[in-house]
Formats: C-alpha cells, structure tokens, sequence
C-alpha cells in the first residue's frame, strides 16, 4: 500500500465544492425560459378515471396522456416463468392505480403557478374498491389492477421439499409471523427533470438526479420511439440515492416529451409530499417462517412463506419481481442450511410500485431469519450465539455452494460473531437484568451478495443485463489523468476512490486524476450505481484501463530513453529505465505536443484506452457483518434507547477505509430507522397517512449512536484487488439485531415484537399482550 | 400574482429584489440570487438542509416568507469564506468524513458553526441536541459529530 493508493484513507476529493455550497443539483441549473412542471396526481388510490377538466384559458399548458401519445408505456417484464406482464402508462389512461400516479403536467414559469394551474384541473373518476392490503390482494373477488390478469399477483416463485418428517426428529420448531413496514427511502434531495432540445444536434438532453444514467437514456430512448444517439442523459450531483433513483420515471418521459414538443427547457423537482406519499416504495414484506432445529441447535430445515407488497406497477429496470423472487435465493443466508421449502408472491396493490431500496431483499430476510434464530435459542435454552455459530459456514468451506446455488467467495463468518460478541460486556446485561433492568441484547449477522453479473441476471430477464463494465483512461497534453465511467457517484466519494486505483496502477497523484461520470455522451455505457458493484467493477476496469495506459507510457518512454525494450518499468508516475527516467506528464506532452519525437513503431491508439473488465466468477462477492446492539427499553413508554452499537464487518480488501466506514454508518443509521422509526402507513383506501418529515420519522443525530466498528478483511479471490462490494450491508442487519434485542430485554415479560417499525405503540401493545 | 419589492442585505450586499407574497426566502435565495448552496430537502422545516443565518442566527429558510426579511441580514453558505470558524469546520468536515452526497452539507455548517460559537462547552451529547434540526441521510452524523467536537477542543486549546 501507498499513502494514496488502495488501502489508504485518502481524504475525498470531491468534498471541497460541496462543503463551499458549489455542488449542482439538478434543481440548481435554470436555462433561460425554463419551464416548470407540478403534476396533477391521483387522490385516490384506484378509480377509473373519466374526464380532466383543464382550467380555462390554459388548455396549452396542461399535458394529459392523450396529448402527448408519443410516450409508449413503460414496460418492465421478467422472463420468470409465470410473470405477468403489465403497462405503466406515463400519464394515467383509463385507470388510476394508485394514489400520487401522475395523471397531468401542468407548466407555468414557476413551479408555485405550475401548482396553481393542477389546483384548478377538474377531476372525474369512479372510484373502485381499493386494494390495500398485500395479504387479502388475490382473494377471490377482490377487484383487478390489472384487468387481464387472473389475480392481483405479479409472481409466484416456490420450492418444493418435503419437510413433514422433521416434526418427529427436531428437538426445537417455531413459527413466527412478522412484517416490515412500507417506507420511503427518503434521499434528502428528491429526484429532479431537466429536459432540454437541442435543435443542433437534433438531441435530448435530459439531466437528471439519476443513479443510473445509460440504463436511463435506453429507456427514454424506447418508450419515445427515439435512437439512443437522440438522447444524451446528464446526472450532475444527486443528493443521495439508495435505489430511489435506480429507475426510469414517468415524470422523466413526461418532461423529455414536452421539451422536444415545445423546444423549451423543462424542469420537474420532486417536492417532500411527491416523495414520501407518491414514491413511498419499498421493504413492506409479510413471512411465515416455520425453523426446525436440533438440541445442539443446528437447523434442520426451514419453510417461508413470503409476500411482498409489490404495488401497482412494474419498474423499469428492476421490474416488480426482483424483491419477493429474491427471497427464496437469500433467505439460507450465511448458514448452512439443509433443507428448504419456500413460496414467495409479488403481489399487486393500489400502492406505489416497489423499488429496491439500499440492501433490497436482504433486509427483510435477515430479519425473519435472525428474530427466527433467536425464538429457537430461547426455546432450546442456548444462546444467540451458540445458534450462530452451529449454523454458520464454515471458513475451512469456502468457496462455498448453498444449497440454492448461491456460491460465497472467502471469510470467516463465525469469527465476526465471535469478535462482536467479545466487544461487548454481555455479562454485564445479564447481570443487569438480574437486577430487573430492562435492557437486552441482540445480534444479527448475514452476507450481502455485491456486483453480481452477467450470470446472475440474465436469468431475470428483466430490462437489463450487466456485462463487462467499462471504463476509459486517457492522458491530457498536460498530464492530468483522466478517467472515465458510466457508473455515477452519488456520496460513495468515487472521485476519490478510483483516483486510488488510477495511483495504485500508474503512480500519478491522486490530485492529478480527475473523474468524469453522469454524462452519457462522455463515458462508457454501464448499467450504473447499484448493487454495491461500483468499487468492484469499476475498479477493476480502471484499474485494467490504466495498466494498458501504462504500457503504451511505457513503450514511449523506453523509446524515448533510448532502453531497450522491456527494461524500461513505470515507478512513482515516470518510466524508469537504469538511471533514467521520464515522467508520464513529459510522455504525454511528447505524445500531444511533440510527436516528432515519438518511435515510428508506436501504438496509434495513442494515451487514450477504454477496458472492460468482469470478475470471473461474476455470480458477485459476499461482504459479511456481525451487529451486535444493547437496548434499554422504558416499559411505561415503550421508548427505546439504543446503548451500544458494535458492527464487525467484512468487504474484503478496503480501497479507503474511511469511505467503507461511511457506508456502514450510513446504511446502519438507516437500518435503524428501519427497525424503530420509519413507516408510511396505508389505510383501507390506500391512503398514504405520512406526509411530511413530522410523520414519517428519519432518524436524527440523537437517535443514532456512536456506532462501533470492526473490520475483518479477508480479500475475495475473484476481484482486481480482492475489494468486496459493501455499499448497502449497513442498512441490512439493524432490523434483526435491534429486534432481537428488544425481544432478549421483554423475554421476562413473555412480550416479543414482530413488526416493524418497534414503535413505542408496538412494544406497549406486545407488553399488553403478554399480561 | 404581484410582485413587491424586498430589500436585504445578502453576504454583505444590499439587494433589491421582487418576489410574490408567497415566496419562500430560500427560493428568493437560490432564484431570483443565483445563491443555490442553500438547499431544500422538505419545505416545511423539518429537515434544516435550507438553514442559513437571518441577523446573526441560524433560521430555515424555507418557512420564512421573503417579505418577512425586509431589512434583514442573511448569509448563506457561499458568505462564509473570510470566516475562521467555518474554515476550520470545512476542515473537519472532510478530515472526519462528515459528508457523502452533500445535500445536507450547508445547513449542517451553518448549524455547526453556531453550535461552536454559542455552545464553547459541548460535549458529544448536547451536540447531537443541536443537531436534531438537521436531518442527514447519508452519513449516521458520526462524522459530522467528530468534526465538531473537534473544533470544539482546537478551540478550547488555543
Ligand atoms: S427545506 Fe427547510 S427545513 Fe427542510
Ligand atoms: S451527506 Fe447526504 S444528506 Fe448528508
């Protein structure tokens, strides 16, 4: 390791310009005669809409489907067999599926008249009988969202075992029933438009707070019946992601299709009510686990039955089936689990559509897995971590095949429970609890499948499959490198870390390296930010992009030293050969500014390369975590006081440990209001019943502790430098743990909690219920 | 809707500028000013990604009507930069990783700031407090918390 280059701490790059309030936003660009946008939504959750009246005098400035008929559907199909396919229509036609689906767009000067317009649209619709409830959706009789389907279900996935004998033989089966909570993931910046045209070259220009910008200009590109080369997609700074911006928008078509229209900019920003009531989409999941286990407490076998809220629409490009389909493939988790039976529904509802949210299915699943773990070990009498550790994988196994065909690369999975454990004084609770304090203690552990490829998704059949990721290194006449990725950096501080990579491979200061990312015309098509692949993938076609750079630098420099070829190294930023050396901006001036100096014999493509790269395997790394969490609970109130927070964490070779620590404090801040905070309800109607930031609760600097963190790092075998993907772990583990806490602390009150979030409601009514 | 004439003082200028009654001051700020540093993250002051300083205090200015600040002193983010305290806090900030995607970023400064000024005493518990105005979503305040009460101690050495 270098001070700079992979392994190093290396203070972000990109920090100066936001914390001098020069980052830029979406909302933060206004071309001359900008337009914008407030879209008249639906107030209800299901309904057949007959009619919109548009204000008078200002029919020109309010859009509904039928004006603007070339936008064609959304349409987001897996090739699962049994999927049902659906249209999202980006202006409601027909139907009103759920409440906040955009039915008009109203334009004005400012967004404050823009509103004034939708205010005044007359609305006619008859409503139907919502369906709000996943669990009743496909009852029989039950209206269909979608017409031509059989029920309200997108998909149904199952694997059948027999498990009837283990009755008979298991020393220990429980049965739990538990549920997590829709929620809004809640970036603090929302999404934002900008559509422009440029007539020049006859192009969309569509900026937008995106995650994912090439998958983004393929679907706008699809859905208006345009050439790709028509459509130049531009993601500046977003103010976080977390798979809130993972997906082509309805308002994004919209917007793209009134600027091509009117040949004028045109801007949408999502507002806090848009955001938290229209795109409240993700984690509501419902299972039945039934675990049976030996006296040693070693699982013999598992049952799940699985639901998934999956709302009213299919999103592109993750489609509605992603979440629930994923349970059946995660939910043996890091253990060796023999036997499985699962079934899992993506069931349709009059509620926004489901997007895979920071962790994705993982969150739900350790959940029901680890609060499973823990009524097994009360019911044998051994603790959590003896269950753990009869379970786990064992590291003397990896790599390892489950028995769902899910391979894990390398660790060490009991050591981390191990070593939260020892980090934690737990006799201390114990004897605390003797002493009739209620406070508990709780663990959860799980493994995060990252930067899976090629192999993985295909099988999905959804819109897109990753491939070999590209990146392009190329040198300035001045020297300065620069490198370019399709995948954008929306926090993760990528500007940083691949300029750590770019120095591990080519010795050039970090200063001296810049990142262009967010700007299809500028870099290599990607699928884009998401499923903790960017350092995994990223780096490793940067890192493969530079070594080729490095060579051609090298045969300039040899040339140029008069070495022989192949004794001519590159160290520190130069070619070195015996005494001599000449540094890669010197090479670079030759190669611009010079070339009459060059060898006749050099490679044309010049210091410019563009490299793919894929891990081989790509069926994706396996980072791993161990939470460990004291609870303090006030019985009268059911407040609960988070004491102590342990993570020990695995994401193989760090590239900047400080940045890894980030994404685990993050995503563990999250997780927690996952577990005791965050929740959008739904009643009856399907109305959403948060609308501001005073409803639905994020977690502030006094909820979230002082996280603890501990890493292990055992590198991956398959990746450029043995790094893990790791972005989202944090957000997985909080759930179980805190959980499982709570219920070690309300174990003497015969009180368990099992819904999310444990809000004091929550807890006083499971210590009402045990009275 | 009319438009009425408000004038302010912002980062040490005297401005005249017309906005509607409705007008929020952080949408005069970032429109009509150019002054997009400060943020909005909810609108209805919970979240303080808007917070900038109105006469000396920290105030969000996203619930403040821009008529009501007629004859005020306003100082966003971008007003900070012969300031030592907000020098040091910027140095904090990316010394403790205190930010990610940024958003939050300007109003947490400003809050900071006022947080080592007034509070020259706080330990880690009162500055979560303080800081319970603004919401983050990408860092878990670890860092933010850090660079704080780092330059709480610098200042307390000198
Ligand atoms: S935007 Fe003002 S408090 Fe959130
Ligand atoms: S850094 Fe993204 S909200 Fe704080």
């Amino acid at each position: 390791m270098t001070e700079q280059g992979v392994g190093a701490s290396l203070r972000r790059k990109e920090d100066a310009r936001f914390l001098h309030g020069r980052g830029r936003y979406v909302g933060d660009i206004a071309p001359r005669g900008l337009l914008e946008v407030a879209f008249l939504r639906s107030p209800v959750a299901h309904a057949r809409l007959t009619g919109i009246g548009k204000p008078e005098g200002a029919e020109e400035r309010v859009f509904a489907a039928a004006d603007l008929p070339e936008i064609g559907p959304i349409r987001a199909n897996s090739a699962l067999p049994g999927f049902r396919a659906s249209d999202q229509p980006a202006l409601a036609t027909g139907k009103l599926r759920h409440v906040g689906e955009p039915i008009a767009a109203c334009l004005a000067a400012s967004r404050a008249e823009a509103e004034d317009l939708a205010a005044a649209c007359r609305l006619d619709y008859e409503p139907l009988p919502a369906v709000a409830d996943m669990l009743t959706a496909r009852a029989p009789g039950t209206p269909l969202i979608h017409e031509h389907w059989p029920d309200n279900a997108f998909l149904e996935t199952r694997r059948d075992e027999d498990l009837s004998d283990l009755d008979a033989v298991a020393a220990a089966k429980v049965v739990r029933r538990l549920r997590t909570a829709r929620q809004s993931m809640a970036p603090l910046e929302g999404r934002g438009v900008l559509a422009e045209w440029d007539p020049r070259l006859e192009q969309l220009i569509l900026t937008s707070s995106t995650q994912m910008p090439h998958v983004t200009k393929t679907g706008l590109a699809e859905c208006l019946g345009l050439d790709e080369g028509q459509v130049r997609v531009i993601a500046p700074d977003v103010g976080g992601g977390f798979g809130y911006k993972g997906i082509l928008l309805p308002e994004e078509l919209v917007c793209a299709a009134l600027a091509i229209r009117l040949g004028r900019p045109v801007r949408w920003l999502e507002d806090r009510l848009e955001s938290l009531t229209a795109h409240a989409n993700c984690r509501e999941h419902h299972y039945i686990v039934t675990a049976w286990a030996d006296a040693g407490g070693r699982l013999l076998g598992a049952e799940v039955d699985a639901t998934v809220d999956a709302g009213a629409y299919s999103c592109y490009p993750f489609s509605a089936c992603l979440e629930a389909a994923q349970i059946g493939s995660i939910f043996p988790g890091p253990y060796t689990l023999p036997r499985f039976r699962y079934r899992t529904v993506s069931a349709c509802t009059n509620k926004p559509p489901i997007l895979p949210y920071r962790g994705v299915a993982r969150t739900g699943v350790c959940y029901a897995m680890e609060t499973t773990l823990d009524a097994l070990a009360r019911k044998l009498g051994l603790s959590a971590e003896a269950v753990r550790l009869a379970n786990l994988v064992p590291p003397e196994a990896m790599p390892y095949r489950n028995l769902v065909g899910k391979v894990f690369d390398s660790g060490d999975y009991p050591e981390a429970v191990r070593r939260a454990v020892a980090a934690v004084d737990v006799p201390r609770i114990r004897a605390r609890q003797a002493a009739g304090e209620c406070v508990g203690f709780g663990l959860s552990v799980f493994c995060e499948q990252g930067a899976h490829g090629t192999s993985v998704y295909h099988g999905w059949g959804i819109p897109f499959v990753p491939g070999y990721e590209q990146a392009q290194a190329r040198f300035t006449p001045d020297g300065v490198l620069e490198l370019r990725t399709g995948v954008h950096s929306h926090g993760q501080g990528l500007e940083t870390t691949l300029a750590q990579v770019a120095h591990e491979v080519l010795g050039v200061d970090p200063a001296r390296v810049r990142l262009v990312h967010g700007d299809t015309a500028l870099t290599p098509y990607s699928t884009g930010t998401w499923g903790s692949r960017a350092m995994v993938m990223a780096g490793g076609a940067v890192a493969e992009a530079c070594r080729l750079l490095g060579e051609r630098a090298i045969a300039i420099g040899a040339a140029l030293l008069q070495a022989e070829p192949g004794t001519a190294t590159l160290r520190n930023g130069a070619v070195q050969a015996g005494e001599a050396s000449i540094s890669l901006d010197q090479i670079a001036r030759t190669w611009f500014r010079h070339p009459q100096n060059l060898p006749r014999d050099v490679d044309k493509g010049g210091l410019e390369v563009t490299a793919g790269y894929r891990p081989d395997p790509d069926t994706g790394t396996h980072s791993y975590a161990c939470h460990a969490v004291t609870v303090r609970i006030e019985t009268e109130t059911g407040l609960v006081t988070i004491e102590d927070y342990v993570v020990v964490e695995d994401g193989g070779r760090l590239v900047n440990p400080m940045i890894v620590d980030g994404q685990v404090l993050g995503g563990t801040a999250q997780g927690i209001g996952t577990a005791l905070y965050e929740e959008m309800p739904f009643d009856a109607e399907g109305q959403p019943l948060a609308g501001t930031l005073a409803d639905y609760l994020l977690p502030g600097a006094t909820e979230v502790p002082s996280i603890r963190i501990d890493h292990m790092e055992t590198p991956s075998p398959w990746t450029r430098f043995g790094q893990k993907g790791i972005g989202e772990s944090g957000a997985i583990g909080p759930p179980a743990a805190i959980i499982n806490a709570i219920n070690d602390a309300l174990a003497p009150l015969g009180a368990e909690v099992t819904d999310l979030p444990a809000t004091p409601a929550r807890l006083l009514a499971a210590i009402e219920a045990a009275r | 809707m009319t438009r009425r004439p408000i004038t302010l003082t912002v980062n040490g200028r005297a401005e005249t500028v017309l906005a509607e009654p409705r007008t929020h001051l952080a949408d005069l700020l970032r429109g009509e000013l150019l002054l997009t540093g400060t943020h909005i993250g909810c609108e209805h002051g919970v979240c303080g990604a808007c917070t900038v300083e109105v006469d000396g205090a920290p105030a969000r200015s996203c619930i403040l009507h821009a008529g009501a600040c007629e004859g005020s002193g306003i100082r966003t983010i971008e007003g900070f930069d012969a300031d030592p305290v907000m020098a040091a806090l910027r140095e904090a900030f990316s010394a403790e990783h205190a930010l990610q995607c940024g958003y939050c970023t300007p109003g947490m400064l400003v809050t900071a700031r006022d947080i080592v000024l007034r509070l020259p005493e706080a330990d880690e518990a009162r500055v979560r407090e303080e800081l319970a105005g603004n919401l983050c979503r990408c860092t878990g305040y670890r860092g933010i918390v850090h660079a704080i009460l780092r330059v709480l101690a610098e200042r307390r050495a000198t």
